[in-house]
């Protein structure tokens, strides 16, 4: 393995409905931004890795339609399709090819058009006989997880909707985010609609048709091209039992964020992430989420969570800022949501984040969350 | 311009083994199945095939009970009350859905199954768990 980095990103402007373009424009549109912001040409891209979840769209083979639009005519292109982590997943794939020697610039690119197609749908036709018919779908499957949560570490509704408002406020300051609202209020979060006990409107993530890319070049080409490339440190991932009720206490739990983010600290030395992490683009498709995380993480001990959140600790201007892009509740296009972790990290060490820039940030951690508990962590640095 | 279309999907899969004892049970014994693990000495519900955490094929078939514990719940508007709940002689849960109103249920409370009079080898044969009258807890 030799060295490698992230030395341009881009993402569409992520909303409810992109009916302007089709998937292919829509791919072409991160495409483009990332490759201006590596400042390279399409002839410079080796390779390409694409993330997207084929039945939510309706369509099976996306690389086939897809492919022209991410500049994919003649050259190796692999599709990774793993749920939320696809999109982690397929950077981390895209970083062993250009670690590994394989390729010397790939090009990564995730992207999910929700309104064309029915997410619940997509989501129904996993395991045929123990969950289709009886399943509640994800936003179920969350809120089962969510009780336990609640009963067992007493996190409250109200610190998981200053999550929700901590993600709309950053928001505001993201360009490429769905929904913003600098001024959401705690009120705002528990009194939107209930969508499955205990969990509500505003504490979900949305369903967000975008893309977003990212280029990652070996260390020769990214020292050449990039004076300040975001280097890949280390990168985790790990599956889990496949069926919902083997996982015990899944949400709380969550052995493979904790051993992904365990793997990828020991080998860059962080032992305490608090201190240590300037800043962490986290996988969080729910409030809850994000707080039993934060534990998973070690940003703090088993059931301090509230606490964080309340003590404004992963606030932009806190020890350690958490989505200062505002996260996946703000924008999630679930092929591409994995890629915008990464590239949100990797743009906070190039120092390309604009108004939610987090000052003199060297090292990031991005994480993924995929199906029923797989995960994915990298940690990003300013030196190889 | 946008195009508007449905399409409709056949498909046909086979249960497997594991999987085609578990709906035969469920179908004509109004039984519950589940598997256990020697190796990881975890006894799993429904039956299946091979033990998902150590990979091992050598798992035994059990008869589970048709009492259960709530582990946790929630209630989704318009489309009703779905669980993880825990046979009795398993160590693991299975999702199934809520016989009752939300109300009625907290984690810990002991529940019963209820199948379905016509039964056709599906999940569905096991209509859902409601909660058990004749427990204290
Ligand atoms: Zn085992």
């Amino acid at each position: 393995m030799r060295p490698a980095a992230i030395i341009g990103t881009g993402q569409t402007d992520h909303g409810r409905c992109r009916d302007d373009v089709s998937q292919p424009e829509l791919i072409r549109e991160a495409a483009n931004r990332a490759l201006a912001d590596a400042d390279i040409s399409p002839a410079d891209v080796d390779a390409v890795v694409l993330a997207n979840m084929e039945m939510f769209e309706g369509r099976a083979l996306p690389e086939l339609w897809v492919g022209e639009g991410a500049f994919a005519n003649r050259k190796p292109c692999l599709k990774v399709a793993t749920g939320g982590t696809s999109g982690t997943s397929s950077c981390i794939a895209g970083f062993h090819q250009a670690a590994s020697g394989l390729f010397d610039v790939v090009l990564v690119i995730g992207f999910e058009k929700h309104s064309e197609g029915h997410t619940q749908t997509g989501m129904a036709l996993t395991d045929p006989f123990w969950d289709r018919g009886v399943a509640s779908g994800a936003l179920g499957n969350f809120a089962l997880s969510i009780s336990q949560y609640m009963a067992e570490r007493g996190v409250t509704r109200e610190q998981a909707a200053r999550v929700a408002v901590k993600s709309r406020r950053n928001a505001a300051m993201n360009p490429h985010a769905h929904l913003k609202d600098a001024n959401a209020t705690i009120e705002d979060v528990m009194s939107s609609r209930v969508l499955a006990h205990p969990v509500r409107l505003m504490d979900m993530c949305p369903q967000s048709d975008g893309a977003a890319a990212i280029v990652i070049a070996s260390a020769e080409h990214a020292a050449k091209l990039c004076s300040r490339p975001a280097w890949i440190k280390a990168a985790a991932t790990r599956h889990e039992q496949p069926y919902i009720g083997d996982i015990d206490r899944r949400l709380l739990t969550m052995r493979t964020l904790r051993d992904a983010a365990q793997s990828v600290y020991a080998r860059t030395g962080i032992r305490e992430p608090l201190k240590q992490l300037d800043v962490a683009e986290i996988y969080e498709p729910v409030t809850y989420a994000e707080l039993a995380w934060y534990e998973v993480l070690g940003f703090c001990a088993e059931g301090e969570a509230g606490r964080l959140i309340e003590d404004g600790i992963t606030e932009m201007g806190g020890e350690l800022p958490v989505n200062p892009s505002g996260g996946v509740l703000c924008a999630n296009p679930v092929g591409a949501t994995g890629v915008i972790r990464v590239a949100e990290a990797a743009a906070q060490i190039l120092r390309r984040a604009g108004a939610h820039q987090i000052d003199g940030a060297r090292t990031a951690l991005a994480t993924g969350y995929g199906v029923y508990a797989w995960a994915d962590a990298l940690i990003l640095g300013s030196t190889p | 311009m946008m195009r508007e279309e449905s399409i409709r999907i056949p498909f046909r899969f086979a249960a497997g083994r594991a999987g085609s004892r578990m709906l035969a049970a469920l179908r004509d014994d109004k039984q519950i199945l589940g598997s256990h693990c020697p190796v990881c000495v975890r006894t799993l519900a429904p039956a299946r095939p091979f033990c998902p955490e150590c990979g091992g094929e050598n798992l035994k078939t059990v008869e589970l009970g048709s009492g259960a514990v709530l582990v946790s719940w929630t209630d989704m508007p318009g489309r009703g009350l779905f669980a993880l709940v825990r046979p009795d002689g398993a160590d693991t849960a299975m999702i199934h859905k809520l016989l009752g109103q939300s109300g009625d249920f907290h984690i810990g409370a002991r529940l019963r199954a209820v199948f379905a009079a016509e039964r056709r080898g599906h999940i569905a044969d096991l209509q859902g768990f409601e909660p058990d009258p004749g427990s204290a807890a």
